[in-house]
């Protein structure tokens, strides 16, 4: 593999896990304008860590799918009465705070003669893990997919026991849920932590992967993307953000064709698929009959 | 005046009128009962021209409505009271009278004006609450209003869909008087209810509906009371 | 004496920031007013709201540098580029999709939006253009105050406009149908209303007034970037928040606090909090009082519709 295609499949690999995380939210019924702060809160705390105190990665990302976790039960307790576009609006109001709130931040300390840690605007360079360790960008890649995978065969369990049903309930109507004797709020915060957490991983190892990271790379453009993934993909799997982001990264980075107009073809295509499928390609009616067909046969 | 034949009609896969027939002769109340889910709301969006028939034909005085949008359905003549009110919630009271005129408000706004002073004579308390917004009128009221609002297009016929749906039974009484009183100044109305007791006490003719099909028609009396009752509410099993 | 001083000119930098807030909400509040009257009517978030304006005024730049257009002809130009690219949006997004499909609509406007960014970059490949300043320029003073010429502009053509949407929404036929639509477009169409026909109307409107308030936001500037999208779409949406949805006034005073906060917070925190702060008192107020700062929210009209069944 060409450093290029590995490249852009370990990027897929990384958006893949915010495109998740949006898609958790959307199943539990909310629309969020605001994962990418969890991504960003996971790619900061585990960069400082391994960084500048020398953690080992792990740990490192560990402490940041936590912390991240956390700021969603924060987050997600304080918007628990807002739905709809009031809870959008509020997600994204919390994500700006965090990156301009990272705008701001200056933490450096001399590492090897060199000033190593978030400088604001000018970004958080040096973070050398991959490096100092000699993981290759091959490994690295795929040390990305085996944790995805690792998401993926969570989130498939889940959704074929009882506890995805219940989840699904939630989302599509919280009152008869209610009614169900099923504990919403309790649900609700569930998802949306593990959201949070799944962010958290992907911007972790985007920090590793890229080993510079600057506030802006976390805007409102990577959150609303990442929620498109999972619309157009579909919302009946978590197959479906995957097919996303690999139509958006995989098919039109590859296709140079639209080089100068991807976004023109990416954008025109997403609309008039939107027009026949408004719930995604997968959609809920189409993976219960994918999946009766698989029975079958 | 009105006369439905044969209309299918459904809801995505789901086939909600299997080929009704029925007609409404002018002048009179025309009931039409039947269980929940027997397509009587279908069969009123169909006419009204919110859903659109696959098959069979409606006529409003000899012309051809099947085929009309819901804005030229109402410019022909016909008024929906659509179930549970559905009153413009923070507009005020005068305000949803002159929605309710919208299609001549702008050639006719003198006419507009005189008839919502001849829905205040007739609904005083719409009067009394001219700039509250609907959405706090008590439900009997919200009832009044809906209907003097599908009054003010001037129709010929009234399509009025359960109109004591979650009304107080004494408000049930008011409101089926007004509907006699509407009828006794020459408005035809087509009427769905779920309450026949009072259906039956108001109509000239009735049709029980089941199963999107027509399994009954005449004058109230030519069944027995109970059994149409039994079937209004439960259906032939 | 010089305590008194001190505090006298203390208190004239709050008032000019005030002035300055108002001015600059002005805008604000048009823009809001631009969401809340689509999301009135569809019951969806156009987030390309912002990005036509960006691009009818990418229209009028290149009209201004390539024909060396007259401001007037800029204007005319930026709000006509607006209203044909806000028709674009509404019949690939809105009207093509179906309409109980909100989160769809919601995300085939970001997808047009990323379109019409392309778009804007194609036709002027750099970042940074100049946009022609106005007919006006230099300033007024009031006593110790200063305001600026084109800011007093913005704020005369918000008043004028926002009494001419009164009017029309209040005095019109159109305005009926498009707010009965806004309070329920089933009850519209058994009306006669046809709730397409009034979103499409609305669309033009919503696109005349975010072309003037693009015009008069960037001919105070001087400048327009490609960002100018992003940037519209979130100060109308925390102006529309902050006041409270579906509400006229409420869209205003929402730009008004927003242009005050900001004006704020720029002169006694710095620059570096001025976005900053926008987002915290429009977190806190969501958290806090979801139907807004002047609440005929949705959250209230819901239980409206709750006491009502």
């Amino acid at each position: 593999m060409s450093d290029y295609v590995v490249s852009v499949v370990s990027n897929m690999g990384m958006i893949a896990f915010i495109a998740l995380s949006a898609y958790i939210l959307l199943v539990i019924g909310e629309i969020s304008f605001g994962q990418q702060a969890y991504f960003g809160i996971g790619a900061y705390i585990s960069g400082v860590l391994t960084a500048m105190w020398g953690w080992p990665l792990w740990l490192a990302m560990v402490l940041g799918c936590a912390v991240a976790g956390s700021a969603a039960l924060i987050i997600g307790s304080l918007t628990l009465r807002l739905s709809g576009i009031y809870f959008a609006i509020a997600t994204l109001s919390f994500a700006e705070m965090i990156r301009l709130g990272l705008l701001s931040v200056h933490v450096q300390v001399e590492i090897d003669g060199e000033l190593v840690g978030p400088e604001g605007a000018e970004g958080f360079g040096d973070i050398r893990w991959i490096f100092e360790n000699d993981v290759t960008p091959f490994e690295f890649m795929t040390v990305i997919y085996v944790l995805l995978v690792g998401v993926l065969t969570i989130l498939f369990w889940v959704e074929r026991s009882r506890l995805g049903t219940v989840i699904r309930m939630v989302g599509s109507d919280p009152l008869l849920a209610q009614a169900q004797g099923i504990d919403v709020v309790f649900y609700r915060l569930l998802a949306t932590v593990f959201a949070g957490i799944i962010a958290g991983l992907g911007g972790s190892l985007y920090a590793h992967f890229a080993t510079y990271i600057e506030p802006n790379v976390f805007n409102v453009m990577l959150g609303v993307h990442s929620l498109a993934y999972g619309l157009i993909g579909g919302l009946g799997t978590a197959v479906g953000p995957l097919i996303g982001v690999g139509l958006d990264i995989g098919f039109l980075e590859g296709v140079r064709v639209f080089q100068g107009y991807r976004m023109i073809a990416f954008g025109g295509l997403v609309a008039v698929l939107l027009i026949f499928m408004p719930r995604g390609i997968l959609d809920e009616e189409r993976v219960h009959r994918i999946k009766r067909w698989l029975e079958r046969s | 005046m009105l006369t439905v034949g044969d209309v299918f009609t459904s809801y995505g896969m789901i086939k909600a009128l299997n080929g009704v027939t029925l007609s409404a002769s002018e002048g009179e109340i025309t009931c039409l009962l039947g269980p929940n889910g027997a397509g009587k709301t279908t069969l009123m969006f169909t006419i009204a021209g919110i859903l659109r028939a696959q098959a069979g034909s409606i006529k409003f005085d000899g012309q051809s409505i099947e085929r009309l949008s819901a804005a030229k359905v109402v410019e022909a003549g016909i008024a929906l009271v659509p179930e549970n009110r559905l009153v413009f919630p923070t507009m005020s009271v005068e305000e949803n009278l002159e929605a309710g005129a919208f299609i001549r408000v702008a050639k006719d706004r003198a006419g507009v004006d005189d008839d919502i002073e001849r829905m205040y004579m007739r609904f005083p308390v719409l009067k009394e609450r001219r700039e509250q917004m609907a959405g706090t009128l008590s439900g009997g009221e919200q009832q009044m209003l809906a209907l003097a609002r599908a009054l003010m297009s001037r129709p010929r016929i009234l399509l009025m869909d359960e109109p004591s749906v979650g009304l107080a039974p004494l408000i049930v009484e008011d409101i089926f008087q007004i509907i006699r009183d509407v009828n006794a100044d020459g408005m035809t109305i087509l009427l769905v209810e779920q309450n026949a007791n009072m259906a039956l006490s108001v109509a000239d003719k009735f049709y029980l509906l089941e199963h999107g099909r027509v399994t009954f028609e005449g004058a109230p009396g030519e069944l027995e009371q109970d059994e149409v009752i039994r079937r209004a509410y439960l259906g032939t099993e | 004496m010089a305590i008194e001083r001190e505090l006298f000119a203390k208190m004239v930098d709050f008032v000019q920031n005030c002035i300055d807030g108002i001015m600059i909400g002005a805008a604000y509040g048009l823009l809001a007013i631009g969401f809340t009257i689509i999301f009135g009517v569809m019951r969806r978030l156009n987030l390309s709201f912002g990005p036509s304006i960006m691009l009818g005024a990418f229209f009028g730049t290149w009209a201004f540098l390539t024909l060396n257009a007259a401001p007037w002809m800029v204007l005319a130009i930026t709000i006509a580029g607006t209203v044909i690219t806000g028709i674009y949006v509404e019949r690939l997004c809105f009207w093509a999709i179906r309409r109980d499909a909100t989160i769809a609509s919601m995300v085939s406007s970001f997808a047009i939006w990323m379109q019409l960014d392309e778009v804007a970059i194609l036709m002027l490949p750099g970042r940074t253009y100049p946009f022609p300043e106005m007919f006006v320029s230099g300033g007024l003073n009031f006593g110790p105050f200063f305001v600026r010429a084109e800011h007093l502009v913005t704020l005369l053509v918000t008043i004028l406009m926002v009494v001419g949407i009164r009017l029309l929404l209040y005095r019109t036929t159109f305005g009926l149908a498009l707010r009965a639509v806004s309070e329920s477009s089933d009850a519209a169409k058994y009306m006669g209303i046809n709730p397409s026909r009034i979103t499409f109307l609305a669309f033009i409107l919503v696109s005349l007034i975010g072309g003037v308030a693009g015009y008069l936001l960037l001919a105070t500037d001087q400048q327009v970037t490609p960002y100018f999208g992003l940037w519209v779409t979130f100060k109308g949406l925390i102006a529309m928040m902050l006041g409270g949805m579906g509400s006229i006034p409420g869209a205003i005073i929402g730009g008004l606090v927003l242009g005050i906060i900001e004006t704020q917070t720029q002169w006694y925190l710095g620059n570096a909090f001025k976005d900053m702060s926008a987002y915290v008192v429009l977190f806190l107020a969501l958290v806090l009082r979801p139907g807004g700062l002047l609440g005929q929210g949705i959250a209230e009209r819901q239980d409206l519709a709750f006491r009502r069944v």
